[in-house]
């Protein structure tokens, strides 16, 4: 148990990682995504989220969550950015519990919170406020998603609306993407009636924008989980490897690459770990800066990982690849760490847009 | 808010004033040669006031203070402007080393001027060929008719023209190498065989200086530890380091980082979307530096070491030197002008900050030790007394 943790995190992450890594296998778990083109990994989902009851970690105990919060996610993403995973934890018990925890009706609370805690509801967000034609592209983990949940500007805030997986008209085309272990999909509601929409509750625009920064945090804990497996790799690697009649973890200019590694990724988990325990007022601030940083560290540790394996760090057959990949996709995920950056020097002026 | 911390605000509130006005903010390292006489009077407020050595515990005078107490009293005495800390040497790092492991006469003896702020104590320990090699040292202690008697040469000692002691790191043993023969010596300054010369630096200004030993003398019984357990008190001491006092030097940056942006904001230098973004990665470095302390003091406090703890120094050197970059890019051509003929406080920031990333261990010695002991990788070659030749 080490700060800011306690002995139950302690736990999830001892549960959460030996079952990734389990399926991870050296690299094998996210080989078989990759060969079996779908990006999504359904009898892990549900090992995950049902018999280890990990969907649930920040829904409220009176839903049947275990009510961690924001801390209680970050050790379960931790796990999936070093695993790979490819199941819908991100969306389902990120962006969409918070929506429905935060703006939804009691009756939409009840209907969704429950089953998504009990490990059987997937779900992913589509931001549709600039949608006119109702079809937004890039949605995350909406290719397996039981729910998509759908946000609108409507009168005076944002309007949020649930639509099953199978209503008629929705219509959900997979995309293919560099990084093979994470689902993207196009959603197309064009066709879907207007009865057809769920109504799940509204909030402030202001309220909003909270929510979608604060689920920020999640993607910058997978970042931080990502880049110490690129590290560990890469520690492992150099020790082994002799060139020059020494291992090369023994010259400087492997040591030195490798410190700074290790500062980016502990600076990255300090920013993170805040970010989860900041106070609400704190929270926007604390997320952007988790994100922004977490996101540009895990790109750069795993492109320095590579270097590091040498030839072979860039084969297909050696896993590095699918961290790389995946760590290119978190820098464009919910805007880059350059807009952050630019909505916290918002902040800093005082002169936000 | 702890009470000790209440107690310490409102103390800084009602002191910090009146001819003590022009030290508000002053006296950070690059800015050391600021009123010197007004520091040291400053340090005799601090000591009658009981404000110096709160973490000590109650038995040597201090106030036993909790972690989170110690933390407080930093951050309020960074927050009210408080200058820099002339005694600090003495204060967090001799005080813990001779409570931990000094004898009780050396208790009685040097803690309460300490304490009282009135004596003053600097570090002997890099000498010309010891730098980041700091076991080569070459200044010699010999005992003799019941003195020690040391020859040689210290550099880089910060404040020596303002301390009364000085602690020396120094060989006892003839023929001794490496961390083996070691003695930690307590030495009075004010004597015929020290001559103390101060370093100009780049900055223009004097903090460090060249200590030379020419048959300076201490009682046999003015050293701590044993003959040979040297190195282990010099290294002891330094573990001192890294305390809370981080978190009070991040309220001095954070006040420096403040400053850079009132400057953007005036000089227009805030609609520059380049500039922009400097000043939210140099924000979002200064927050990650604050929990990264955080993280390792409330793990000391459970008795754990952790890893991140090893990256503090470069970290904190590599943004302040960054920092500096960034005051002059806002400040823009008239970066290169100088007011009055002086450094103002950004050029001193700018200049002085090209150090924080060479003393105290080079960052290119830091990546070493995050290498070796946080990343456990195999440790660097050495000589063994011969210079090996490319």
């Amino acid at each position: 148990m080490t700060y800011p943790f306690t002995d139950d995190h302690d736990m999830i992450r001892d549960a959460a990682r030996g079952f990734l890594q389990a399926w991870y296998d050296g690299g094998k778990g996210p080989e078989r995504i990759y060969q079996s083109d779908t990006s999504f990994d359904q009898a892990a989902w549900t090992s995950f989220a049902q018999e280890l009851g990990m969907a649930g970690i920040a829904i409220d105990e009176a839903y049947g969550g275990a009510g961690m919060g924001d801390l209680g996610r970050v050790v379960v993403m931790e796990e999936l950015g070093a695993s790979l995973c490819a199941i819908p934890f991100l969306t389902t018990c990120g962006i969409v519990t918070d929506i429905i925890q935060t703006a939804g009706e009691a009756t939409a609370k009840n209907r969704y919170l429950k089953k998504i805690a009990a490990g059987e509801l997937s779900a992913a967000y589509c931001d549709g406020h600039d949608a006119a034609a109702k079809v937004v592209s890039h949605v995350v983990h909406a290719a397996e998603a039981e729910l998509i949940v759908l946000s609108g500007r409507g009168q005076g805030g944002i309007d949020y609306f649930a639509i099953p997986k199978g209503t008629s008209g929705l219509k959900i085309t997979p995309e293919k993407t560099m990084d093979p272990t994470r689902s993207f999909a196009s959603v197309d509601w064009s066709d879907v009636a207007k009865g057809d929409l769920i109504p799940l509750g509204y909030g402030s625009e202001d309220q909003h924008q909270k929510l979608i920064t604060q689920s920020f945090i999640a993607l910058a804990a997978e970042c931080v989980g990502g880049a110490q497996k690129c590290l560990d790799m890469t520690l492992e690697y150099a020790g082994q490897r002799v060139q020059f009649g020494r291992p090369i973890a023994s010259f400087q200019a492997i040591k030195h690459r490798c410190a700074d590694m290790f500062i980016l990724i502990e600076a990255a988990r300090s920013a993170v770990y805040a970010a989860a325990m900041a106070a609400p007022e704190d929270k926007t601030e604390a997320a952007l800066i988790a994100k922004a940083y977490a996101a540009d560290a895990f790109f750069k540790v795993a492109g320095d990982a590579i270097q590091m394996h040498g030839g072979i760090g860039f084969t297909w057959e050696y896993p590095l690849h699918f961290f790389f990949k995946r760590a290119r996709a978190n820098r464009s995920m919910f805007g880059n760490s350059e807009r952050d950056y630019d909505r916290l020097a918002g902040h800093i002026f005082g002169d936000a847009a | 808010m702890s009470a000790l911390r209440d107690e310490f605000s409102q103390w800084m509130s009602d002191n910090l004033c009146g001819d003590y006005e022009c030290l508000r903010g002053r006296a950070t390292p690059g800015d050391e040669d600021a009123f010197p006489g007004m520091r040291l009077k400053w340090e005799r407020e601090m000591g009658e006031a009981g404000w110096i050595g709160v973490s000590w515990p109650k038995e040597y005078g201090g106030r036993g203070a909790s972690l989170d107490e110690i933390v407080g009293f930093n951050e309020e005495y960074a927050a009210h402007g408080g200058p820099g800390r002339a005694g600090h040497i003495g204060e967090t790092l001799l005080a813990p080393t001779i409570i931990a492991f000094g004898t009780e006469a050396q208790k009685a003896k040097y803690l309460p001027g300490i304490k009282a702020g009135t004596e003053f104590w600097c570090q002997g320990y890099s000498e010309p060929n010891a730098g980041s090699d700091l076991s080569n040292i070459k200044t010699k202690a010999r005992l003799k008719n019941g003195q020690w008697i040391i020859e040689g040469q210290k550099i880089w000692t910060s404040l020596a023209m303002d301390s009364d002691y000085i602690f020396v790191l120094a060989r006892a043993e003839e023929g001794s190498a490496g961390r083996h023969g070691l003695v930690f010596l307590l030495v009075r300054l004010d004597q015929p065989g020290i001559e103390i010369r101060p370093i100009k630096q780049m900055s223009g200004t004097a903090e460090f200086n060249e200590v030379f030993f020419g048959g300076a003398v201490c009682g046999e019984e003015d050293i701590i530890g044993g003959v040979g357990e040297g190195w282990k008190i010099a290294m002891a001491l330094l573990g001192f380091e890294r305390g809370a006092s981080t978190l009070g030097q991040q309220m001095t940056f954070a006040d420096e980082f403040r400053q850079i942006v009132e400057l953007a904001k005036k000089n227009g230098a805030s609609q520059n979307p380049l500039i922009r973004q400097r000043i939210a990665k140099a924000y979002a470095g200064l927050k990650i530096m604050r929990f990264t302390a955080l993280r390792t003091l409330e793990a000391a406090e459970t008795g754990e070491l952790t890893k991140e703890g090893y990256m503090s120094k470069i970290y904190w050197a590599s943004w302040h030197r960054d920092l500096g970059e960034l005051a002059m890019e806002v400040m823009g051509a008239s970066a290169e002008i100088l007011e009055e003929g002086e450094y103002n406080k950004m050029q001193k920031l700018f200049l002085f900050s090209r150090s924080d990333t060479i003393y105290g261990g080079t960052n290119q010695i830091q990546r070493n030790i995050i290498a070796e002991r946080a990343l456990g990788m195999p440790k660097e070659p050495r000589g063994g007394g011969k210079v090996i030749k490319g």
